[in-house]
């Protein structure tokens, strides 16, 4: 029986070992970082009941030194903050011991209303970007998922010259196994670069569609629980796509796609937001290209749980596969539920870490 | 997204063109998650107690450049910031009376990045006009 002395030792001893490192994933000590993307508090900020601040400050109450942001909603003067702003910002990073690690940007393909933007204003987008990912001191910039390997492929001497990662996104639908990823894979091969890579966005690993979502549209009145229901059961029946849509018109259904896709397209693994057929272990084989993770998630229950993602198959294949960068959570449930309750996203985001840490072996 | 927030209470009064009221403000805010260039707005259909204007009689405002609704289009180089109320003007000779109005506006964006994209937001509200 040990002394109460040899006790307070090992306690301390434990307490150190959680704070500062945490335990692996069996004998491999797991090297992922936790984050979140100040998206997650859009909410707040655009009620401005959050400052940048705020959001870096709640950051870094939370351990989540990662931060990922978009500078198209966050940062004034857009895309030419002041000198003053930026030095604000590094001096914010300090203050919290946060670190700037991924700039999520957009190509605006359809900034004229009748054209597209040319190849030369593409690249032009995205060097605006890296420069001022550069400013800002983030060494990643996430890009749209299908930003064409052409500009990408004349941007990478720009981001050679900014020293920034550019990693598209890889969202739901798009398949890990596909053509998409095939082609950016070849690139890579052929030119050798460092600079481009993937961000996977875990609504690829999605196994039922958001309930929030669901219960939106319901409210929304496009969607009735019985239309829900039919279509939920029917593609865990196997029932074909067309049959199923045939089938809920026949019960009402009139749903209009107004970009982000149906009810339908979500459970039939078409839509942003739906159930997915990737397999986690797929990361496995562009894990050398990852740069970057959007933890993403829509509603974490009582229980701690994403009630879409499962989590505890995620993160494993990542350690697995020796990634070493952050998770960053994504937050996206707010916008399903901000017609009929009240908006949390700093809680709902602390779920979300309480549940990687666990995950993680930390706690 | 954002719905809710879209119509602002704030900034909602009569304009006057020698001492009569020749029209009326609305502020908006963007129902999407970044700011975007102005020319990514495509309409606001903006109708009150009933009456829908002519996007011809409205004008849209954002850090103080104006710009008749139909030709936001050519506003490349202007951002309207997430969160930023927008000033929307629309003329209606004799204003809205004082006392509280029915609001409905639709906001259409173009989502630069999506194919085949256009953000329809919906929003009702109703508003107490003061002078």
């Amino acid at each position: 029986m040990m002394t109460r002395k040899e006790f307070l030792k090992t306690l301390a001893a434990g307490a150190t070992a959680a704070a500062y490192a945490p335990k692996g994933f069996g004998a491999t000590a797991s090297k992922m970082k936790r984050g979140v993307t100040l998206y997650s508090y859009q909410e707040e900020y655009y009620t401005r009941t959050m400052t940048v601040e705020d959001c870096i400050a709640e950051a870094a109450d939370i351990g989540a030194y990662g931060i990922e942001m978009l500078p198209e909603a966050m940062v004034p003067d857009f895309p030419n903050p002041s000198d003053r702003w930026v030095d604000r910002w590094h001096d914010w990073m300090d203050k919290y011991r946060t670190t700037p690690v991924c700039y999520t940007q957009f190509q605006e393909t359809k900034l004229y209303k009748d054209r597209e933007l040319t190849d030369a204003e593409a690249v032009g987008n995205m060097v605006r970007d890296f420069k001022l990912a550069k400013r800002l001191g983030f060494k990643v910039v996430r890009g749209i998922a299908w930003t064409p390997l052409l500009h990408i492929e004349k941007a990478l001497p720009y981001a050679e010259e900014y020293n920034v990662k550019f990693a598209v996104e890889i969202h739901s639908p798009i398949p890990l196994l596909g053509e998409r990823i095939q082609q950016c894979l070849e690139m890579i091969e052929r030119t050798k670069t460092k600079h481009f890579g993937f961000v996977p966005d875990f609504s690829l690993f999605v196994k039922r569609p958001p309930r929030i979502e669901r219960d939106r549209k319901i409210r929304d009145g496009v969607l009735t629980d019985k239309v829900a229901q039919y279509l939920e059961q029917s593609y865990a029946a196997g029932v074909p796509f067309e049959k199923a849509k045939e089938e809920a018109t026949r019960l009402g259904y009139k749903e209009v796609d107004n970009g982000y896709g149906t009810y339908l397209d979500e459970v039939y693994n078409r839509g942003f937001f739906g159930t997915a057929r990737n397999d986690p272990k797929d990361m496995l084989k562009i894990m050398p290209h990852i740069f970057h993770v959007h933890a993403k998630f829509w509603e974490m229950t009582d229980d701690l749980e994403e009630y879409s993602i499962p989590y505890e198959e995620v993160l494993p294949v990542l350690a697995e596969g020796g990634y070493d960068g952050y998770l960053a959570s994504e937050y996206e449930g707010q916008r399903f539920t901000q017609d009929a309750f009240e908006t949390d996203s700093c809680e709902q985001v602390r779920r979300h870490h309480v549940m990687m840490r666990r995950l993680l072996h930390e706690i | 997204m954002f719905e809710k927030y879209m119509i602002c209470t704030r900034g909602f009064k009569n304009v006057y063109e020698d001492d009569r009221p020749a029209g009326f403000q609305l502020k908006v805010r963007i129902t999407y998650y970044r700011g975007i260039p102005v020319s990514c707005v495509e309409s606001f259909d903006v109708t009150v107690d009933g009456e829908t204007f002519s996007p011809d009689n409205v004008t849209f405002s954002i850090g103080g450049k104006s710009f008749p609704l139909t030709q936001v289009g050519k506003a490349v180089d202007v951002r309207w910031p997430f969160g930023d109320p927008a000033t929307l003007i629309i003329k209606k000779p004799g204003g809205l009376k004082p006392g509280i109005h029915d609001i409905q506006v639709v906001e259409t964006l173009r989502i630069s990045y999506m194919p085949n994209s256009r953000s329809v937001a919906t929003a009702k509200k109703k508003v107490t006009l003061v002078i």
